[in-house]
């Protein structure tokens, strides 16, 4: 009930807040990256930090700060023992609801404050394009046949690609070995070397090797096919890579990557930041991102934010308990 | 031929006057930690390290590289100077450096270490530019059993090759690899070792750890000693620089020689220290006088300072092509280079050919740019060393301090800082060796983790360490130097037992 | 004049001199013998070992289908790093060269402990008055108390140093550090 009195507050000064009156960092602005170097999250946090610059968005500096041991869980418990310090945001993904799940972390994405929903990354299927198995019936009826199980690498542990493996194996039967790498670009190059058959990377992951012919796109998990039709390759634009569902694999999955400030600032701090997002999202350099990585646009805040994080929270509880990676 | 043309494109990154003034700065910090007591390459770069974070990739190792051939060159400084070899591979310089300077030709001491310094990297960097392209071509057989064994080839040189009581290696590199175990698990994302504490969670973090092994634990054991310092000054004129140029041919043996044992010790895991001792010990045995070898001979500067360097410049090869460190130094900056997520090792070279061929150029711009630099600014280096300790010894806590805590920016860093710096005192006193310690803290849990990778891969089969000719030489080479002793022990007697029975 | 020439350093060189004042004199007392601080170190080592063994056991060690658990290698480890620790109680105790060599002296643990100490302070000090206000204490304290620099010169440095630092790291790399009541009285 605090929780939704204190969005609601936020969405009133966000209403009522006047130029003269608003809040405004004074300190340097640290974006908390929950991921290595060169991930996805950091990009995003380099791609923020550049339109914010360009576009004299904000008076003080902005200055990323990775946080990505133990999975990201040094971020969470960073952003945790943060309270009230309105100068740090955290770039999260779907780690704010695996993590206590598998690990146990002491941590809980309620107790921060919710700033904005950006972007929805989206998870493709991949093998390698030297392979002879060219759509998803011919790979999973392969993955069947073959006398040793298939290997499927991902990152990290108990995470959205080793959900999304499970899932695939008991939607069709094919048994998979799953390979837990640090990060998606050690998956990416494994592929190409041929130690996995397939990986679920997210496009910007793969983009580089797909565009080097090294990589083959199966089909895309999510309802609709990417939106942007642009040629990527010289034949093929992500829009022409089916979904899995059109292709009889029926998975799908689509991760959040959203903004949050530490608990208890004030209204006036989280409307200030909603306001930047707001702002940033309206870049050319976010738009631009967006297309290269092959991003979901979504802008959400406020109430619509919450009920969305309680719904996803939900769902990816449910997927992580069906597939047991509920640490007991 | 690609190699050149990458190359050249690598120099067109650097001509900048941004990055020319990187290097330059680079370079004065390297020589002034190289300088300084008790710090030296591992340290120094290990302090100045984080300074690099919010630079792009590029002109971060610009700079680290610059800083670390600084750091070379500041080394031989002090050992001719003052006696005191800032590093432990400059002790070789030391013999006939000192008493070159105590004759009164410090200056031209000097010159013969720079300039050596120079040919021995030159000649490194030559063999990383031909070598590096064949390394990566083939790079993508790599897989999680192939990573292991070279992980596995790097431990077993340690405990096989090092000099140490052998219980004392395996205890240093046991409590290195346990460890990096502490924090998250990343095959099957559990925690392990944490005993519930929040701090634990993100594991130690091998610099820390580096910073306070190094930084902090020289400075209790410089404290314990008598500190008067009596040396001679020395500035440079160009007239000895020439005078010593101009005999250089005379010693070309010497020279070819001590790099030739410098390239190859330096890609040797481990190796780079025993190379200037090595070279020292080659140019005396193969000298026509011996005898005038430790009485100040330009030769006995010659040696060991181009092993040295050839050494440390090579250590940087295998570090870049398979991610192991052929020094401390190197593998600092192994670390650094995870941090700026370029993962070393043998996809660097196909997935980041513009930073490995702009690392490469700046080590040929780095050295011609250093000599000149050391060359002039002599005088001031030694200097500093009339500041007494008491001055400097806060000064280097406050960076290893300030280097701790900005890693992670957690103030428990600094009480690990603390730990450390009085467990690597006590290590040294009771001589365990530190060099596994730190190569386990960079090492262990990659090595665990392609281990495990490969047991899933292969369901619990051993032999996927032999499944190929590749895999399968790496882990048995790895396996005969872990039992090096012993075969070595076995071939002797059985050639004793041999050679009574023919005669 | 021959060699005059070729070294015409040799005759403008300066002698540098500095002196310690305040050095362990040769003969002091030793406190502990090498091989005593040997045994601690390795009943130390052994202990740990043990502690982080039964953490690693309770993870689990066994080797399930998917190759080691998370304990397995840690558990291992912890094994050898025990051997090892016993086996090197049992050579020191029975190294006799040790036995006699010294591991410091008392007037060089005094040395040791004057780093030591306020090292520490330093650290303790940086909690509350963040790290720059406690570097200028530690470098101007130190050069006073242990390395007995004048007043002046020993403040003058501190502050000179310290007011690098900060312009390098909080201003040129906006390197985020510890700060205390007085730069937040200054607005950082």
């Amino acid at each position: 009930m605090r929780h939704l009195a204190k969005i609601a507050a936020v969405g009133a000064a966000v209403l009522l807040s006047s130029p003269a009156l608003a809040w405004e960092p004074t300190k340097p602005v640290e974006i908390v990256v929950a991921a290595g170097a060169g991930g996805a999250s950091d990009q995003m946090a380099r791609m923020i930090q550049a339109a914010v610059q360009k576009n004299n968005l904000m008076k003080q500096p902005i200055v990323v700060s990775l946080k990505g041991a133990a999975s990201g869980a040094e971020a969470l418990i960073y952003m945790k023992s943060s309270d009230g310090d309105p100068n740090k945001v955290l770039i999260a993904y779907s780690l704010i609801y695996m993590l206590p799940l598998s690990a146990k972390i002491p941590f809980n994405w309620r107790d921060l404050s919710p700033v904005a929903v950006i972007a929805m990354d989206q998870f493709v299927l991949w093998d390698n394009a030297g392979k002879p198995y060219k759509n998803v019936k011919e790979f999973i009826d392969a993955a069947k046949a073959a006398s040793t199980p298939f290997k499927m690498g991902g990152t990290g542990s108990k995470r959205e690609d080793q959900v999304l493996t499970v899932f695939m194996e008991k939607k069709t039967g094919a048994k998979f070995v799953y390979l837990p790498y640090k990060s998606g670009g050690e998956a990416a190059t494994q592929l190409v070397g041929n130690h996995i058959d397939s990986n679920v990377n997210n496009p910007s992951e793969n983009l580089e090797i797909w565009r080097a012919g090294q990589a083959r796109p199966l089909c895309v998990f999510d309802k609709e096919r990417i939106s942007y039709t642009a040629k990527v390759t010289e034949t093929q634009s992500w829009h022409d890579i089916p979904t899995c569902k059109e292709e009889g694999l029926d998975v799908q999955y689509l991760m959040l990557r959203a903004m949050f400030l530490p608990g208890k600032v004030t209204p006036e701090q989280t409307a200030f930041y909603v306001d930047l997002f707001k702002k940033v999202s309206e870049t050319p350099e976010y738009k631009d991102y967006m297309e290269k990585q092959a991003l979901k646009p979504i802008f959400l805040t406020g109430k619509d934010m919450t009920k969305f994080l309680e719904e996803d929270d939900a769902l990816n509880k449910s997927l992580m308990t069906e597939a047991g990676f509920v640490a007991k | 031929m690609e190699a050149f043309g990458l190359l050249l494109h690598g120099f067109t990154v650097l001509l900048t006057g941004k990055t020319l003034l990187l290097m330059m700065v680079g370079l004065v910090l390297g020589i002034f930690v190289g300088v300084l007591p008790g710090l030296g390459g591992p340290n120094g770069v290990a302090i100045l390290l984080p300074l690099t974070f919010t630079m792009d990739p590029t002109s971060a190792i610009v700079m680290l590289s610059c800083i670390y051939w600084g750091a070379l060159f500041g080394g031989a400084i002090t050992s001719i100077l003052f006696n005191i070899p800032g590093e432990a591979w400059s002790v070789a310089t030391t013999f006939d450096g000192y008493p070159m300077a105590q004759q009164g030709r410090a200056a031209e001491a000097l010159t013969a270490a720079f300039t050596s310094s120079f040919i021995g990297s030159l000649c490194a960097v030559l063999l990383i530019t031909f070598l590096a392209p064949m390394i990566s071509s083939f790079a993508l057989r790599f897989g999680p059993p192939e990573f292991f064994a070279v992980y596995l080839l790097t431990f077993c040189s340690f405990v096989g090759l090092g000099r140490e009581d052998k219980h004392k290696t395996i205890i240093s590199m046991a409590l290195g690899l346990l460890l990096t175990g502490i924090g998250m698990d990343t095959i099957s994302g559990q925690l392990r070792m944490t005993f519930g504490s929040t701090d634990l969670l993100r594991g130690i973090n091998f610099l820390v750890a580096v910073i306070g092994l190094f930084g902090i634990s020289e400075i209790l054991l410089t404290m314990e000693e008598r500190l008067a310092l009596r040396g001679h000054a020395a500035a440079i004129s160009l007239r000895v620089i020439l005078s010593v140029w101009k005999d250089l041919p005379k010693y070309w043996v010497t020279l070819i020689r001590s790099s030739f044992i410098g390239c190859w010790l330096g890609i040797t895991p481990g190796g780079a220290i025993a190379a200037s001792f090595m070279g020292y010990n080659l140019a005396k045995r193969f000298s026509k006088e011996p005898d005038s070898f430790g009485k100040g001979r330009i030769e006995g500067v010659f040696a060991p300072e181009t092993a040295a360097h050839a050494s440390g410049t090579a250590a940087l090869l295998p570090m870049l092509a398979l991610g192991i460190p052929g020094s401390g130094t190197a593998a600092i900056l192994l670390g650094g280079l995870m941090v700026w997520g370029l993962n070393p090792g043998p996809l660097l070279f196909v997935e980041h050919k513009d930073f490995v061929w702009g690392l490469i150029a700046s080590m040929y711009l780095g050295n011609v740019v250093g000599l000149v630099l050391v060359l002039s600014t002599v005088p001031i280096f030694a200097s500093i060393l009339r500041v007494p300790f008491a001055a400097i010894a806060p000064m280097i806590v406050v960076s290893c301090a300030i280097g701790a805590y900005a890693i992670q920016n957690a103030m428990f860093d600094i009480w690990l800082m603390l730990l450390f710096g009085v467990v690597g005192y006590v290590f040294k006193k009771i001589s365990i060796p530190l060099a596994p310690f730190t190569l386990a803290l960079v090492l262990g849990s990659r090595a665990e983790d392609a281990f495990r990778q490969s047991m899933i891969g292969s369901g619990g089969d051993l032999g996927v360490f032999w499944s190929n000719g590749l895999v399968g030489s790496i882990t048995t080479l790895a396996l005969v130097l872990l039992f090096w002793p012993v075969i070595d022990k076995a071939c002797s007697r059985v050639g004793q037992m041999l050679r009574p029975a023919k005669a | 004049m021959l060699l005059n020439a070729e070294y015409p350093m040799s005759t403008t060189d300066t002698e540098i001199v500095v002196e310690d004042p305040t050095a362990p004199e040769g003969d002091s007392p030793s406190v502990a013998s090498t091989r005593s601080v040997d045994v601690v170190v390795s009943i130390l080592l052994f202990a740990l070992a043990c502690v982080l063994g039964f953490d690693n056991w309770r993870t689990g060690i066994s080797w399930d289908e998917s190759g080691p658990q998370a304990g397995y290698f840690p558990f291992y480890l912890c094994v050898i790093l025990g051997a090892a620790s016993l086996y090197g109680i049992f050579a020191a105790l029975r190294n006799r060269g040790e036995a006699s060599e010294t591991f410091v002296t008392r007037a060089q643990l005094r040395r040791v402990l004057q780093v030591f100490v306020p090292t520490l302070l330093f650290c303790i000090a940086m909690q509350f008055l963040g790290l720059y206000v406690a570097s200028f204490l530690l470098t101007a304290g130190f050069m006073r108390l242990v390395g007995r620099i004048a007043w002046w010169k020993s403040l003058l440095t501190a502050f000179i140093f310290t007011a690098a630092m900060f312009i390098t790291f909080d201003i040129a790399f906006d390197v985020i550090m510890p700060k205390g009541p007085l730069e937040a009285a200054f607005g950082y």
